[in-house]
């Protein structure tokens, strides 16, 4: 379950129950999806139209890295992969705590699961992504979302935070930075790192700080 | 254990029973009557998963549903708050229970608190409560003592005796769980208030048992399936018991749509569809429903006949009613050194000092705190309910947080008693199907206001022990505007002597249908204090013993 979407709501956090009680994409239907469209001033679809083809240029950079991957997206277009990539990569930036959304690869989650068990999906992204697009043309002349520098790209997302879209971005971020990489994100563990899960079969006691000193003092 | 073929029984020929559903309550019952000589049938709805299956895949297993069956396999439920209000199509199960052999007792994080004597008689110590349905039992803490001792042996209960238990005849086949740093922080949480946490008792080995081995702390208990084993779930405990017998058939994939009756008034078969969508019946002297206090309402309402207006087993009308969760709360907690409370099993230390809350705070309620890994011990689960002491949900802040909460944090959490309200109940959507065609479960729910009053008692009671252990932040929780659903599904066919206002008898048997038994959290007369199981599964094995010596009397 997600926190801060259980706070909102007032529900309960019952942490031994399976998450699937309250799995965070279930809060996205109740979220007023319309109101990313009534933030976002004007966008006309022979606009949208000459922003995808610019955009059409831009590859994503985590592919850029890994040529091989590179033609790999079976879902997105190259350039809506990039954008989508941009916004997580905003979500989980790459700073001193590690690396970051763009590095771990999320953008092939994404990818994947676009056009697996999120079909649904697909259709909000793409049309929030074109809306993202013409707010960074509307505010800053640039020709795509994925263009700006990250100040701007911050603005930008902060204004729109309580939107469906985002929600929905940010709820695939971090399925794919956290999930087992055979789902194309969390490349090199880089999502398991940042929070100390090491992914091993079995542990044995001493679990942690508390319960060695524990059995130190003989409690 | 020598390879036994299983038999295949025809449908058209009667076997002595046939079980609905494979979970904590099912799998005893067809390991008892199977393992008595009776020929046994037991449906379930889910497959056959084995050990060497489960993954720790938590994008499958929690977010696609892949161990349970909610609205992405065709299942949708609904809700509202109450009788006056449509009911909404819920975006997740309401009533939320594992599909595959062994039931929710696969995914469970096997905390197997007994009943204590109190639970069995609270209505006569209380006395009524306004709005509520509280009741007595009909049978007493001793009279079922005997049937958990049978639980902590048979399916494998690790513990320790002591002072804290209640009165118990023998003790735990397997030692303590080791201490985990969460619950040595509650430990001494408890100690400097005054309070006792004890080794808690849990349905997961600390020592080879019954042929399986020991648990290997691998963190992925709850919601996840056993790689090695070494949880109690019926699947490697009772089913491979019953399997072996040589009498009992198990059909996975088939999920039941109707029981029939004959003119007398009798059980006489069960129609149920197979994977594929092929009608079957299977014909019985007697069926037993082990098919969670969600689904067994719902067949019997499905059930209803000429002879039966109001669904099967239901002249009371109390079917479906009478729903209870239990209450929960939560309080979480910063520490300066790494916790790790994602390692290991779900809880190892439980306090029970407030199991009964003094009648002085106005309300009425009891339960237990236990110690938790903040995110049920899971990485995406944690990333997704970061900063939970504030802060910003994304960007570098977020990720900072995120560092820090998965191996520093714990959760105190409360478990608790929920009251019996005729109001909360589980009846058939009027509109909503599934993909069988079958009316949706359909959940009315609100809280009575002691069971607010006592959750919020267990966080404060929970906040207080994170101070005297010196958390650096801490951050508590409960529910304010009611719970929306839950994985113990308690009370919905309670267990009475009175035929007009219970719908089992103190064996399990239905007071209206005689060859018809329900046996699972559907029979519980009161919530208890947070963990149902271990009480579910000791029922079942009342309940086989007096369904195999029924049959024996030929009176089934």
């Amino acid at each position: 379950m997600v926190w801060k979407l259980q706070k909102l709501t007032g529900q309960p956090p019952v942490c031994f129950q399976p998450a699937t009680q309250a799995e965070p994409v279930s809060m996205l239907p109740s979220l007023d999806r319309r109101r990313f469209l009534l933030h976002s001033g004007f966008v006309s679809t022979q606009y949208s139209l000459l922003i995808s083809t610019a955009l059409a240029l831009a590859t994503p950079m985590a592919s850029a890295e890994t040529p091989e991957a590179a033609l790999a997206f079976s879902t997105l277009q190259a350039h809506e992969a990039a954008g989508l990539e941009s916004i997580a990569g905003r979500i989980l930036p790459e700073d001193e705590s590690g690396p970051g959304a763009i590095k771990g690869g999320v953008i092939y989650f994404i990818d994947k699961v676009l056009g697996s068990s999120r079909q649904e999906w697909l259709g909000l992204l793409r049309e929030g992504l074109l809306e993202l697009d013409a707010q960074a043309m509307n505010a800053h002349g640039s020709a795509s979302f994925a263009l700006l520098e990250s100040a701007k790209q911050d603005e930008l997302l902060r204004a729109i935070e309580q939107t469906t879209f985002f929600d929905t971005m940010r709820m695939l971020t971090m399925a794919g930075m956290f999930a087992l990489p055979e789902y194309g994100g969390n490349r090199d563990h880089a999502g398991w790192q940042l929070i100390g899960f090491g992914h091993h079969q079995v542990w044995q006691p001493p679990f942690g700080h508390y319960d060695a000193d524990y059995i130190a003092r003989g409690e | 254990m020598a390879e036994v073929t299983m038999p295949t029984f025809p449908t058209r020929e009667a076997v002595d029973f046939v079980i609905i559903g494979s979970g904590s309550a099912g799998g005893i019952v067809a390991k008892e009557l199977s393992n008595a000589g009776l020929k046994v049938v037991v449906l379930e709805q889910g497959p056959h998963l084995k050990s060497a299956d489960f993954k720790h895949d938590e994008w499958a297993y929690v977010h696609n549903e892949e161990l349970v069956w909610g609205r992405r396999k065709g299942h949708p439920q609904t809700f509202r708050r109450s009788a006056s209000e449509k009911a909404e199509i819920a975006d997740a199960s309401v009533l939320n229970y594992a599909h595959n052999v062994g039931g929710s007792s696969v995914h469970f994080s096997g905390n197997f608190w007994r009943l204590r004597p109190i639970d069995f008689h609270e209505r006569s110590v209380v006395g009524a409560i306004e709005g509520t349905t509280l009741a007595d039992w009909p049978i007493s803490y001793e009279e079922l003592e005997p049937y958990y001792t049978k639980v902590d042996w048979e399916i494998g209960v690790s513990g320790l005796m002591g002072p804290w238990d209640p009165p118990r005849s023998r003790d735990y086949p397997c030692a303590p769980m080791p201490v985990k740093s969460s619950g040595v922080l509650l430990e001494r949480g408890a100690k400097a208030m005054g309070w006792t946490a004890y080794p808690a008792p849990v349905a997961i080995l600390s020592q080879p048992h019954n042929g399986r081995p020991p648990c290997i702390h691998c963190g992925f208990c709850n919601g996840f399936g056993c790689e090695v084993s070494a949880k109690s779930s019926s699947l490697v405990t009772m089913i491979p018991l019953a399997l072996a017998s040589g009498n009992c058939e198990l059909r996975t994939g088939c999920t039941a749509a109707r029981i029939e009756t004959d003119d007398s008034g009798r059980v006489t078969e069960v129609v149920y569809w197979e994977a594929d969508g092929t009608v079957q019946a299977q014909r019985a002297k007697a069926v037993v429903l082990c098919s969670n206090g969600a689904e067994t309402p719902r067949l019997l309402f499905l059930s209803e006949s000429s002879r039966f207006p109001n669904g099967l087993a239901n002249s009371s009308g109390v079917v479906g009613q009478n729903l209870m969760f239990n209450g929960s709360s939560r309080a979480v907690g910063l520490f300066e050194h790494e916790v790790n409370a994602h390692k290991s099993i779900a809880t190892t230390r439980v306090v029970h000092d407030f199991y009964s809350i003094d009648a002085k705070h106005g309300f009425y309620g009891g339960g237990g705190i236990d110690e938790r890994s903040t995110s049920a011990g899971r990485p995406m689960q944690a990333a997704l309910s970061g900063s939970i002491f504030g802060g910003s949900s994304w960007g570098s802040d977020y990720k900072r947080n995120l560092a820090m909460e998965f191996t520093h944090t714990a959760s105190f959490s409360g478990h608790c008693t929920s009251l019996p309200m005729a109001s909360n109940n589980v009846t058939l959507d009027p509109e909503v199907k599934d993909k069988w065609g079958r009316p949706a479960l359909r959940t009315t729910f609100m809280n009575h206001p002691d069971d607010f009053a006592t959750m919020k008692f267990f966080m404060e009671r929970s906040m207080e022990m994170l101070d005297a252990v010196g958390a650096i932040k801490k951050e508590g929780s409960y529910t304010q505007s009611g719970q929306t659903g839950g994985v113990h599904l308690l009370g919905t066919c309670r267990m009475g002597d009175d035929p007009a206002s219970s719908v089992v008898d103190r064996y399990n048997r239905s007071h209206d249908v005689p060859n018809l038994f329900m046996v699972d959290g559907s029979s519980m007369v009161t919530s208890g204090r947070g963990q149902p199981t271990m009480t579910i599964m000791a029922l079942a094995f009342r309940a086989a013993e007096h369904m195999i010596a029924a049959a024996r009397r030929g009176e089934v």
